[in-house]
């Protein structure tokens, strides 16, 4: 009886009210779905997984080349399309060199140009190649695509090996804070920020054809990786082990995997999912690295690294082999910074922004 | 203090140490051993790997063989376990051990000793990183300090963005571009080298040098003015600046004297990483540009497995990197009277 009456003001209100719960979720989704911004980077980010993930299929269908197929009559060729208009290019830059830019040449290039596309857009599959040629004469748009399948992969690879290690490390040196076990876990790190890791890098992938791999390059590039989550999650862990709900739980009796896992975690997952998708990034540039200097993937693997290894004696010439890898690069980093950046914003709801 | 620099050094020396060992552990662990490059010559045969081998000294114990490689082989007892077979035939020939900055003769390089081949790039790989480390102070600070008092309008937001858009493509690949566009095309840069052969004059190697110094501050630029802007308005919310606005001083004051000095306190601590980025970064940018310096020697070096080249270069960046660090740690102590060492959180 007394129980009943206690209950049904409170119901009451509650209809009346009719205010709708928001969930920390439900607010994070409300968020970014008024963000256009990052709305807009997140479909040019599907849309890059989507050309990668179909490349067999579109190659196949739409472009008709294989990546793998060399065609040595037909090395470093400009696009299909500007057959006619590159060379009127080059003359156009060589006057520039000259001192007077011949200006006019520019009515040719975009006339033919367009004539080119235009019979590009007719052509049959396997007749036209887009992006140009590069130095065996494989098709570098189809190349482009099946690279951005493996630069992809080792992208995700790398965050998923550098945030577990990461998050591990993290949240032990900062469970255990100003212990021993800190302090080895500090030790490592100023190890592994003291000594030119790219040079490390190199000598292990140059050396251990294993590393060559997209898994063994990912490996690699995460176990070196992982210091900077961690260093960003020791410190945030400093403020969250002094709260009064670790103090209650810890009264509880609850274990150190049931806090550091249950309690703290929980409390920095919105900076994990952020900092794991700026890694995500930062491994696509990574890659590109090592594998433009001949210590990534290695042929007849495309990667956005590789493809641009074989243009440094010919770039001048065939600009589009630097072009091609680095725009796909552009595009998805891009994509990946403005999504990163944008949830930072929406994984901190309740804070209005000016 | 000065129990704060001896522990810091000794921490240094371990640092040091740790990277012999990890060159050394790589090297011994190579596939096919530290002579693989014989494979790439179809007319060596079993008969020269195990000549080369007791050249080398590579059939004695590992132990000994690191032990002598760091220290040197002409003090041990003058036997087989202990020399290698180039040591004991011409005692001239010893190795001195890279404490005394003998690195072993190149492989690929005809048997240079490998000190020599990379003392001979040093000054190319420091001419390039000292132009960027210019460059990019001088670009990076106003950036950020504009950035910083501007915050909010047009030129922050701008900075803001191009950044990001900056950073979303690697910084070599923006050097190749340029290199094709303003070398390639417009013919106004150099396509590669240091200096055109005959022609040694300054004007020409600055000519050279400018667009990769450029290219190179390129990363300095942005991450300079990042940390500046965020001390900058740390530290124009403090008081003190508030005080020393109401007693009338003009902003420019304010700001040099008042904001400036103590923003550039954490800014000091991020050159220490300095060393190490020149060294990544010179990799790849002197790929791209064709410079002579170390970094190109490190991947033609790897490329040709090359192993007394690649530890000597890992060996002497580690050192270089973990002295960056000591030096600036030093440095920030001297300059900010406010850092206590021996206190320990």
């Amino acid at each position: 009886m007394a129980e009943q009456s206690l209950t049904l003001p409170q119901q009451k209100i509650k209809a009346q009210a009719q205010v709708k719960e928001l969930t920390y979720w439900g607010a994070v989704r409300r968020k970014l779905l008024r963000d256009r911004i990052t709305l807009a980077a997140i479909g040019l980010g599907i849309f890059m997984v989507a050309i990668t993930l179909a490349a067999p299929w579109i190659a196949e269908n739409i472009l008709g080349f294989d990546p793998t197929d060399t065609n040595l009559r037909i090395r470093n060729k400009p696009p299909t399309w500007a057959t006619e208009s590159w060379p009127m290019f080059q003359e156009f830059a060589t006057t520039c060199q000259r001192g007077g830019c011949e200006w006019s040449l520019w009515g040719g290039i975009f006339s033919s140009s367009a004539a080119g596309l235009r019979e590009c857009f007719a052509a049959a599959p396997g007749e036209c190649h887009w992006l140009g040629t590069d130095d065996a004469g494989r098709d570098v748009l189809t190349r482009g695509l099946y690279g951005g399948r493996i630069s992809l992969r080792i992208g995700a690879y790398v965050a998923a090996v550098s945030m577990t290690l990461g998050v591990f490390m993290g949240l032990i040196s900062g469970y255990y804070a100003a212990t021993w076990v800190d302090d080895v876990v500090n030790a490592i790190i100023m190890t592994l920020s003291s000594i030119p890791l790219l040079f490390l890098l190199i000598i292990l992938a140059g050396t251990f054809p294993v590393f060559r791999s997209p898994e063994g390059l990912s490996f690699l590039l995460g176990i070196f990786g992982w210091m900077g989550v961690s260093r960003l999650l020791r410190g945030q862990l400093f403020s969250i082990r002094e709260r009064e709900y670790i103090l209650a739980s810890r009264a509880m009796g609850a274990s150190i995997w049931r806090l550091m896992f249950r309690h703290m975690l929980p409390n920095v997952s919105s900076i994990i999912i952020v900092v794991a998708i700026f890694d995500i990034a930062s491994a696509i540039i990574a890659e590109a690295g090592l594998s433009f200097l001949g210590v990534g993937i290695g042929p007849p693997n495309a990667s956005w690294g590789n493809m641009m290894s074989g243009s440094l004696g010919s770039f001048t010439k065939a600009p589009w082999l630097v072009l091609t890898p680095g725009i796909f690069i552009f595009l998805t980093t891009l994509a990946i910074y403005l999504i990163g950046d944008g949830l930072r914003d929406a994984l901190d709801p309740w804070i209005k922004n000016e | 203090m000065t129990r704060y620099i001896v522990r810091r050094a000794i921490q240094s020396f371990f640092l040091v140490w740790l990277a012999t060992l990890i060159a050394f552990t790589v090297y011994q662990l190579a596939p096919g051993g530290p002579i693989q490059f014989l494979d790439d010559d179809p007319t060596s045969t079993s008969a020269d790997f195990n000549r080369l081998n007791r050249i080398y000294g590579l059939d004695r114990p590992v132990p000994v063989q690191y032990i002598t490689w760091l220290a040197g082989e002409d003090w041990p007892p003058a036997n087989e376990t202990w020399r290698s077979g180039r040591c004991l035939n011409n005692p001239d020939r010893c190795g001195r051990g890279i404490i005394r900055l003998d690195f072993g003769r190149s492989f690929f390089f005809k048997g240079q000793p490998a000190i020599d081949v990379i003392l001979e790039r040093v000054p190319a790989t420091f001419t390039l990183a000292f132009a960027s480390l210019i460059l990019s102070v001088l670009g990076g600070v106003p950036l950020g300090v504009y950035a910083a008092l501007h915050r909010g309008k047009f030129a922050d937001h701008f900075i803001r963005v191009s950044t990001v858009l900056v950073n979303t493509v690697p910084h070599w690949w923006l050097g190749l571009l340029l290199l094709i566009f303003l070398g390639g095309y417009l013919g106004l840069v150099p396509l590669s080298g240091m200096y055109t052969v005959g022609d040694g004059s300054l004007l020409d190697r600055l000519h050279h040098l400018i667009l990769p110094a450029t290219v190179g501050a390129i990363g300095g630029w942005i991450g300079f003015s990042r940390i500046l802007r965020f001390e900058m308005l740390e530290v124009l919310n403090q008081d003190y600046v508030r005080t020393a606005r109401a007693k009338g001083l003009t902003e420019r004051l304010v700001v040099w004297r008042h904001v400036l000095r103590n923003a550039i306190m954490p800014f000091v601590t991020g050159l220490s990483g300095i060393f190490l980025l020149a060294l990544s970064g010179s990799v790849l940018f002197e790929t791209v540009f064709s410079w002579p310096g170390m970094g190109r020697l490190f991947i033609t070096a790897v490329n040709a497995r090359d192993f007394p080249v690649m530890m000597a270069l890992f060996v002497i960046g580690s050192f270089l990197g973990v002295l960056g660090v000591l030096m600036v740690d030093i440095l920030y102590s001297f300059v900010d009277p406010r850092v206590k060492y021996d206190i320990v959180k």
